[in-house]
């Protein structure tokens, strides 16, 4: 481990301590009550693992995306997967159905995610191949469908679950609880692991297929692989607690700044910075107007784009 | 066209290869590569030099005929195997990949598990950028850029190297240095060069050339052979003189009003 990349999980750990134990009411770690004991382990706890999990999976998708889209400006949800578990999500909560119980509209969510990630995954192959353009142009048309139908079904329904639907759109924690937890860290680890394992061929496709294929890869296979590692970790994030903007644009560009750009130190060190964020952003939400929770996705904008900003001035940071 | 005296390590046999359905873009294409050979492959723009390396490597699947690396046919290679025997410097490099020159030199090792002899420093001492091993590719020149790229591909440690063109934007320096560094790496380690080029006056350095027209081998071999005045109207449609320096070393030349 990089000296760089110890620094960020000192920074990762502390952000998941300062978020379970300071909110409206803090928490000593060293003597706990039964209250305390409550709110930590039933309420804080799973939020905090939550984010940490949304945030690791966004920061981890938007490195590898912008890899192999090799676009800076690449995020997870560019591919349109976010649109679909949106719009699934959202017919659920407004058409009431509850077949799963509690897991129903993550059900729902996870099944739209991943019918829109193979619905772009076949739109970008031709060939015999997936291309990086065909995947982001088909990606960013998708995107814009779902999100038409989402304003339709929103716009016609009278229903009372719009608000709740709404929330959980702009990315709400506050549901997060541990049954559902299990699953989404599946499919977020699951989503890594894959991600971890092709880190070299990433850093060869970045270089162009031809030098991919000289260096002993086989550039469609790979790129369908990160592919496939990308849909799995958005999917589980925005079924998690839905849609937090800017992490996984921003993430991998604060990243790049500390530990450059070989995948193999890029991919960590977002996924941590990713979860640390959120963590932090959640924090700040839920702190700053007790009890109104401002969304974390709302935070992460005001924190990351001033910053993002900041980068975007420094040479050589805002490129893949 | 091949030679007895020496290992083959690439045959190609009848191949052919097209990039639509219509039209066969290369023909019952034949040659050989012998361990040790440092060859120049010459031809007009579109002539297929730039598609028979391809082919050679296996960026490209021919559509016919036979491919063999080391005696054995190219597909009974792992794709970790392959790389480790052949590498390819492509002719278009993305000269703004986000890596420090140190990093991209060392992708050069990720077909090994074990590492090889050559370190990524010495690959980067060999094209003389050992004191650039920490900037961003983005801030250097083209020429050092390449070099780059360059010092990658031979820290993979193929024992035939396959090169796209490698002088370009190079100046006459670097040009003669490179081939220069290839010749010498051939002769200690005994590694096979074939390296697509457009300067004539370079290609009369090397020991064996191959002139390529229409996707065929129009000829191969010495320079004395291959490169005649005839040969070189007829595959690049302009006139040229081969003049020779008191010291018996050829060169071209042409007239400025030459109508071809």
């Amino acid at each position: 481990m990089t000296p760089r990349l110890m620094i960020m999980t000192l920074i990762f750990f502390l952000a998941v301590g300062l978020s379970l134990f300071i909110g409206p009411t803090n928490i000593n770690p060293f003597s706990l009550d039964e209250t305390s004991r409550e709110i930590l382990f039933a309420i804080r706890a799973p939020r905090v693992v939550v984010a940490v999990l949304m945030g690791m999976a966004l920061g981890a998708s938007g490195a590898v995306l912008q890899g192999i889209l090799r676009n800076p400006l690449a995020d997870p949800y560019i591919l349109g997967i976010s649109s679909g578990a949106s719009l699934t999500a959202a017919l659920g909560i407004i058409s009431g159905i509850s077949f799963l119980g509690t897991f129903t509209i993550p059900v729902l969510a996870f099944a739209g995610a991943i019918a829109t990630g193979s619905l772009v995954g076949m739109l970008g192959w031709q060939r015999r191949g997936l291309w990086p353009e065909r995947l982001l142009l088909a990606g960013v048309g998708l995107s814009f469908l779902c999100s038409a139908l989402l304003m339709l079904l929103m716009s016609v329904s009278r229903d009372e679950g719009l608000r709740r639907a709404t929330l959980w759109i702009f990315g709400d924690l506050s549901m997060s609880e541990w049954p559902r937890i299990p699953y989404g860290m599946a499919f977020v680890f699951g989503g890594m692991i894959i991600a971890g394992l092709r880190a070299r061929a990433l850093n060869a496709l970045m270089l162009g297929d031809e030098f991919a294929h000289s260096l002993g890869f086989t550039p469609h296979r790979e790129r369908v692989l990160l592919f496939v590692a990308v849909g799995l970790m958005t999917a589980a994030s925005v079924s998690l607690g839905g849609m937090i903007g800017f992490i996984g644009l921003l993430v991998p560009h604060m990243a790049r700044f500390f530990v450059g750009s070989d995948s193999r130190f890029l991919m960590p060190a977002s996924a941590l910075g990713g979860g640390a964020l959120l963590c932090v952003a959640d924090l700040i939400g839920r702190s700053i107007l007790p009890p109104m929770e401002l969304p974390s996705g709302v935070i992460t904008a005001i924190i990351g784009a001033p910053y993002f900003l900041f980068l975007l001035r420094r040479k050589n940071v805002l490129s893949v | 066209m091949s030679s007895p005296y020496r290992q083959m390590i690439l045959e190609l046999g009848d191949v052919g290869f097209s990039y639509s359905r219509q039209d066969a873009f290369v023909t019952k294409l034949s040659f050989s590569v012998g361990e040790g050979e440092f060859i120049g492959l010459l031809g007009a723009n579109g002539s297929g030099k730039s598609t028979i390396l391809k082919l050679c490597c296996g960026i490209l699947k021919p559509s016919a005929g036979f491919l063999n690396l080391w005696d054995k046919p190219f597909s009974a290679y792992h794709n970790k195997d392959r790389a480790k025997l052949i590498s390819y410097l492509p002719q278009t490099l993305d000269m703004n990949v986000p890596f420090t020159v140190k990093e991209l030199v060392s992708m050069g090792l990720y077909p090994y598990d074990i590492l090889p002899e050559m370190t990524a420093d010495e690959a980067l001492g060999l094209v003389g950028l050992s004191d650039k091993a920490d900037s961003h590719i983005t801030e250097l020149s083209g020429g050092e850029k390449r070099r780059t790229f360059i010092a990658m591909t031979l820290l993979q440690g193929a024992g035939l190297i396959l090169l796209d063109e490698p002088l370009a934007n190079l100046d006459i320096r670097y040009q003669i240095e490179l081939v220069r560094l290839l010749r010498r790496l051939r002769d200690e380690r005994n590694i096979s060069v074939v390296m697509a080029l457009h300067d004539i006056n370079i290609a009369l350095r090397f020991e064996k050339v191959m002139l390529i027209k229409n996707g065929k081998v129009f000829g191969m071999g010495s320079p004395a052979e291959a490169l005649t005045e005839g040969a070189i109207k007829e595959t690049f449609g302009i006139g040229v003189k081969i003049m020779r320096q008191p010291d018996g070393k050829a060169y071209i030349t042409y007239e400025e009003n030459d109508n071809g």
